[in-house]
């Protein structure tokens, strides 16, 4: 038996061939479309219906969320506590999210239970009376939240952040006030349902084990009502670029840095290659920022830089928690980082190592009914074509390091990024 | 259910190989045996430092993420009060770069004096963000030590304090590994697109020839039973009070592990559940309440979590939860109630089942546990329990001499 080399890594090969399970299509009698992957065996069922909810649909501040919290408190038929204990009886769990562009309304369940829910969500889809009891119990419950969550350097850099590159009175950047909350009633919450989501389905999203009967309970339940998509509004930024912050919280041991900018989004040529330039600064555990500023100096639990893509623009930005008194240095580094990728190719074997990573994050992020979905929703809101996927991994696998440095020139420049930092003085 | 097959290496570690078509992944999952319950009471949080240098490189690869990352891999790991457990996921095509990353590490570590020392203050970096930092983050750090007298349960995962992970030295971090981690004292889960014959062959290759070792663990005290109530009073700087109750329950493989977790989903789970119906949707006292088990190995906790409304006193929220207990144990478990509560149970089983991750460390924790049925039997298991069961471990765990409560005072109580 010859002698193993424990020195050498086994031989491994380039991603090649991603093998990505079709979405399929189906449209409801009355127009509603629905995208669908089926998974036999996989014995559980998620359904999202997708509305023209987000928070760019609002007119008050907190509005669109409280709508989305409040779907399940109650209906002309049922009160909140039948409601929730119908749903729980069938092992069921509702879920609302509401983002920026849209919002959400989640079904988890087994497959032998959808036709017993379905009632459920028709009249949730219908029916919403949001009892004041309700309203004032979430109102104070949201307040509770939100005086613990002022308590976050986390939270509070976040926001002044945000605000701080859009504006603070747009869907992006403005921040939920406790007045804010104190203001939302009755009919505030009535009016944005009747607008946004009441018989204002957009679309539906099936995953797990998705056959035929699901299928046509679905159209049973959903094919009748009448419905009509609402329209997203339009968003009326106020751009600022080069601001610095700090935002005082004197009890606190570790500070939360942030900085970024407003960038560009998935509908940019350049955005895939952003993603790998970015993962080389701070997407992943081996990435730039954590070995200098974690691994070499031991300034923090972790740092990364991320990139998040609205359907009409795009942030960039670094996070950390650090050392209070070692902030100064992790600014400076941080700002070194960015100049090194200005300056200096990226070596050839770090560069493969981010396309190879970025490619393995990529499977595992198809890996699963549920996470391969959350790939075709971008594809769907961007309406972008299915060959999105193998163009992606084109383009990564193509790109070289001097167009890195180029893009690193144009859309890393700290003097238009923006600084919050959280923490004592 | 989820198929698999079970073998020992003569170094005595333990293999278990699941095979999933359906992915184009591969997962390797090994569990150690050693947690902070086996650490020494005066050198407390090291399981979990140690957890961190086990990415600093082993004796034949200089860094551990680099090839990996290389051949599209990601890990991570994580330790708690039992097991340290670690876990990668490459493209199936690239798993033998796994098995030799993670024999490697098994058969020994660089042991650097630089990387020991950063990630000590990367760890204490963690300790500050994760428990002094956020609110409310020291309540374990209070808990803990009031619900264990003398079982090793009484200290976090992170560490008692900060000190305990300055101290720690280089022999300290030598004399762990060489008796934590050796094969004997393993688990290594191949799960994802694999042949049985590939992965026997691959471990075969990388791990057979690995040395057996041999494991001493301090010996420590059950914790004995909890004869009186007891109380701690906390004040923070926080906007509102939190109320903590523990409760002394069964251990993991206990057969009325499954009363009690269906026990726990009846107050806690689901926005049916009594505690939220009851205390914050009728009487509006709680903004937020949850009940749950810590689901350790050896005897846990159960635990009532709720922060206070404004305006509300620790006395009369105290008040209304053993009201509600004692309603449960005098009025029982509707039918309606138990199938709500099973159903529930099945659904979070089945979605845990999506994702060949989640399975394989299901598979090594069923291991540690000298129960494999249980991946497969776990849904019977509950669904066998009756309301007398949940009524009768109802009377054992909320006597009220079996209780610790923490009081968490806001200082400043917000809008009082």
């Amino acid at each position: 038996m010859p002698t193993l080399n424990r020195n050498i890594a086994p031989p491994s090969s380039d991603i090649e061939g991603i093998d990505l399970r079709e979405l399929s299509t189906f449209t409801l009698h009355n127009g509603i479309p629905v995208y669908y992957i089926h998974t036999p065996n996989s014995a559980v069922l998620k359904v999202d219906l997708v509305f023209n909810g987000g928070i760019r649909n609002q007119n008050f501040a907190g509005q669109a969320s409280a709508t989305g919290s409040m779907l399940s408190e109650g209906t002309e038929v049922l009160s909140a506590k039948q409601l929730a204990e119908e749903l729980d009886a069938f092992g069921a769990y509702l879920q609302s999210r509401t983002n920026i562009d849209d919002s959400l309304l989640s079904l988890y369940c087994l497959p032998r239970f959808l036709h017993s829910c379905m009632p459920l969500v028709v009249d949730i889809l219908t029916n919403c009376t949001f009892p004041q009891k309700e309203l004032d119990t979430y109102k104070r419950n949201a307040i509770q939240r939100y005086l613990v969550n002022s308590q976050r350097n986390g939270f509070l850099a976040s926001r002044a952040f945000y605000s701080s590159i859009f504006g603070n009175q747009n869907a992006y950047g403005a921040p939920v006030n406790q007045i804010d909350y104190e203001n939302i009633s009755r009919e505030t919450v009535l009016s944005f349902y009747n607008q946004n989501i009441r018989g204002r389905i957009k679309y539906i999203m099936l995953s797990g084990e998705v056959d035929l009967p699901i299928l046509a309970v679905l159209q049973n339940h959903l094919g009748s009502l009448p419905n009509q998509t609402a329209e997203p509004k339009p968003i009326e930024k106020n751009s600022q670029t080069g601001h610095s912050l700090f935002i005082e919280n004197p009890t606190s041991v570790q500070s939360t840095l942030k900085m970024g900018c407003e960038w560009v989004n998935r509908k940019h040529p350049d955005f895939t290659k952003l993603q790998v330039l970015n993962l080389a600064l701070g997407g992943y555990f081996g990435s730039r920022l954590m070995r200098n500023i974690r691994e070499e100096k031991g300034l923090t639990y972790g740092i990364h830089s991320s990139v998040e893509s609205y359907l009409e623009t795009g942030v960039f930005y670094i996070e950390t928690e650090i050392n209070n008194e070692l902030r100064e240095t992790g600014l400076r580094e941080i700002r070194h980082e960015l100049d090194v990728l200005r300056t200096n190719l990226i070596p050839e074997d770090e560069l493969s190592l981010v396309k190879n990573y970025m490619l393995g994050s990529f499977l595992r992020g198809i890996d699963g009914p549920f996470s391969l979905m959350d790939r075709y929703k971008m594809i769907i809101d961007f309406g972008f074509t299915y060959d999105y996927f193998s163009k992606f991994v084109d383009t990564i696998k193509a790109v070289r390091a001097s167009e890195l440095r180029e893009l690193a020139n144009q859309y890393l420049n700290e003097e238009l990024m923006t600084t919050v930092i959280a923490g004592k003085k | 259910m989820i198929p698999y097959t079970h073998f020992k290496l003569p170094n005595g570690l333990q293999v278990i190989h699941h095979q999933d078509e359906s992915t184009q992944l591969c997962v390797l999952n090994i569990l150690y045996n050693v947690g902070s319950k086996h650490e020494d009471p005066n050198q407390t949080g090291f399981a979990h430092l140690f957890e961190h240098l086990m990415f600093g490189g082993s004796v034949n690869i200089p860094e551990y993420d680099t090839p990996l990352q290389m051949a599209g891999g990601e890990n991570n790991a994580f330790t708690n009060h039992d097991i340290t457990n670690y876990y990668l996921t490459l493209p199936s095509t690239n798993i033998e770069t796994g098995f030799w990353l993670e024999s490697d590490r098994m058969l020994g570590l660089a042991f650097n004096q630089e990387s020991l020392d950063n990630q000590k203050s990367v760890v204490i970096e963690e300790f500050k963000e994760r428990y002094f930092n956020p609110p409310y983050g020291d309540v374990w750090l209070k808990l803990l030590p009031l619900s264990f007298k003398e079982h090793p349960y009484n200290w976090p995962t992170i560490g008692k304090e900060i000190s305990h992970i300055e101290n720690a030295t280089m022999d300290d971090v030598k004399s762990f590994f060489s008796n934590f981690y050796h094969p004997g004292n393993a688990i290594l889960v191949i799960a994802g697109n694999i042949s049985l014959h590939r992965a026997k062959e691959l471990t075969d290759k990388w791990f057979a020839p690995i040395p057996a070792g041999k494991t001493i663990r301090r010996h420590y005290n059950p914790e004995p039973k909890q004869t009186e109530a007891r109380v701690l009073t906390h004040h923070a700087d926080v906007p509102a009070h939190l109320l903590v109750k523990s409760y002394h329950t069964v251990a993991r493989n206990h057969p009325d592990y499954y009363a009690t977790d269906l026990l726990s989903d009846i107050l806690g789970s689901g926005r049916s559940a009594r505690l939220h119906q009851q205390l914050v949707k009728e009487r509006g006292i709680f903004s937020e309440i949850d009940c749950y088990l810590t689901g350790d190995v050896e005897p846990g906790l159960l635990v009532i979590e709720g922060k206070l409304s404004a305006g509300i006193q620790i006395e009369e929220a105290e008040l209304a939860i053993n009201e509600l207990l004692s309603q449960l144990l005098h009025t029982g478990i509707p039918e309606a109630e138990l199938n709500k509560v099973k159903n529930k149970g099945e659904t979070t089983l089945r979605f845990n089942d999506i994702g060949v991750l989640n399975k394989a460390m299901k598979l090594a924790y069923a291991c540690l546990l000298e129960n494999m049925e249980l991946v497969n039997k776990e849904a019977d298991y509950y669904q066998q329990v009756s309301g007398d069961d949940i009524l009768r471990v109802s009377n054992t765990i909320f006597a009220p001499h079996n209780c610790s409560t923490l009081y968490y005072l806001a200082s400043k109580h917000a809008n009082a």
